[in-house]
């Protein structure tokens, strides 16, 4: 899942990247990679396919930790300790590529290795996450990263009139 | 652990009894190591030494097996083996606090003597082939289980029978556990000839050649830890862990410095090259805490 690419910074209409959740060509389904994505605690300095399934060999412990189900997994000699989190509903996980242009060359501009558009290449709903050495926890911070979806949620979530009246009528305000 | 000793303690358990503790499949670079231990009574020393127990090693493989078959049958000695899967070997002299091959065998060895008196068996002598300082070792031993007279020798398999038929139960059963190993990977064109295991065998390094992967590095029956597998690592893919540690170059100071980690997996985006996190530094501390970095370009 990883790309290891130089992206350029040249604005192109002003739009320094994009990204598209779809992929262009429709006629390829898109690879659902639901349990199948791990978040390991080291940097493997690969990118590219890896026979993962036939190596990499999770077991579950049967042993619960803060609410949390532990799996067990061992990578380079290490003990993993890790579990899955499911996305929230409404949200999804996506792994995106470099857009492939069509064309050799687009009419002017940069050559596709140094665009930064992206495109989606597969979603999934869970991640595995594992810790060296340590069971997971709710108070690891990958775990806690999710604590700001619901806080963007309230941010960014539009406020309607009905909010405005309840939120005025509580600190007394009178509405015009 | 594993043993077959009788369910019902036997009479004899009740008198004053030695045990023998010896370990086999230390040195290799693939597979368990195995602690074996063989206990009997004192008043049976004398024809204990009559069995020819050898020291293991010098014996041949079917001579061994047959040994063991011999004293699995003899009701007066009871015998257990503690097994170290070798993912748990690497696992354990890779934990961020290292623990090393020495303190695992003691921890061993002191399990199996924690088990034979679990079991009603009055121990009263133990002999141990040493690993380590013998005499820090019997220390460390004596605390723990005082009612016990220690004896930890360098050599103890060829100078005590019943450290000797300790080593005949642990050498058995670890071949035996090499030859039924099952590999826990399922990739194609895997095959069992391991050879004896030691790092200076042909045949166990060309399994190695054979064996090696560029992301996994080997199956886990190999022990990750050993210093066999460190020129291997060196073609392979390159891995970073949270708890390496480099050394600052030039620093006799013994500085060391953190490796810091930075986009781990998610992004492959290349930063400088040891940052291999993101710390989410700078920003308000719901985001720090949470390592959660504001990312503009991947």
């Amino acid at each position: 899942m990883n790309r290891e690419e130089e992206s350029s910074e040249i604005p192109q209409n002003g739009i320094i990247g994009s990204i598209h959740l779809q992929s262009e060509s429709s006629d390829e389904p898109i690879v659902d990679l639901t349990d199948k994505i791990h978040q390991l605690p080291c940097c493997i300095k690969y990118n590219g396919p890896c026979s993962v399934s036939h190596y990499f060999k999770p077991k579950q412990t049967g042993v619960d930790v803060e609410g949390l189900s532990v799996e067990e997994a061992c990578f380079r000699g290490r003990k993993l300790q890790g579990t899955k989190i499911t996305l929230p509903q409404g949200y999804s996980g996506f792994v995106l590529g470099k857009k492939k242009i069509a064309g050799k060359r687009k009419a002017k501009g940069a050559p596709e290795e140094n665009s930064n558009h992206w495109e989606m290449r597969a979603s999934f709903q869970s991640i595995n996450y594992w810790n060296h050495d340590d069971v997971p926890s709710q108070s690891d911070s990958f775990y806690r990263c999710l604590h700001w979806l619901p806080v963007a949620d309230a941010l960014h979530k539009p406020v309607s009139a009905s909010d405005l009246m309840r939120a005025s009528s509580l600190f007394g305000v009178k509405m015009d | 652990m594993g043993s077959e000793a009788p369910s019902s303690l036997p009479e004899w358990a009740s008198e004053p009894c030695m045990m023998g503790i010896d370990e086999a499949g230390r040195g290799p670079v693939l597979g368990p190591m195995v602690y074996g231990c063989l206990y009997c009574s004192i008043s049976y020393k004398d024809t204990l030494s009559s069995l020819k127990f050898a020291d293991s090693k010098t014996l041949k493989e079917e001579k061994r097996e047959e040994l063991f078959e011999n004293l699995k049958s003899n009701v007066l000695i009871g015998w257990a083996v503690d097994i170290i899967d070798p993912r748990e070997l690497s696992a354990k002299m890779l934990k961020k606090t290292k623990i090393n091959l020495n303190e695992i065998s003691h921890e061993s060895a002191s399990g199996l003597v924690a088990k034979v008196l679990d079991m009603g068996v009055l121990l009263t002598e133990v002999y141990v082939d040493t690993v380590g300082d013998p005499e820090k070792y019997r220390m460390k031993l004596s605390e723990r289980y005082p009612s016990v007279k220690f004896v930890v020798a360098k050599k103890a398999d060829s100078l005590y029978p019943v450290v000797s038929g300790a080593s005949i139960v642990a050498k058995v059963t670890r071949d035996q556990a090499v030859h039924n190993w099952v590999l826990d990977e399922t990739a194609e064109n895997m095959h069992k000839n391991f050879g004896s295991g030691y790092p200076g065998d042909p045949t166990t390094k060309a399994w190695l050649d054979d064996h090696k992967h560029s992301v996994f590095g080997f199956p886990t029956l190999v022990r990750f830890s050993w210093g066999t597998c460190t020129p291997y690592f060196k073609k392979l893919v390159e891995v970073l862990w949270e708890s390496d540690e480099i050394d600052e170059e030039g620093s006799s100071s013994g500085n060391r410095r953190q490796l810091k980690l930075n986009s781990v997996g998610i992004t492959g985006y290349k930063r400088k090259s040891e940052e291999i996190q993101s710390s989410g530094k700078g920003r308000c501390k719901f985001f720090e805490t949470r390592k959660l970095e504001q990312l503009t370009r991947f």
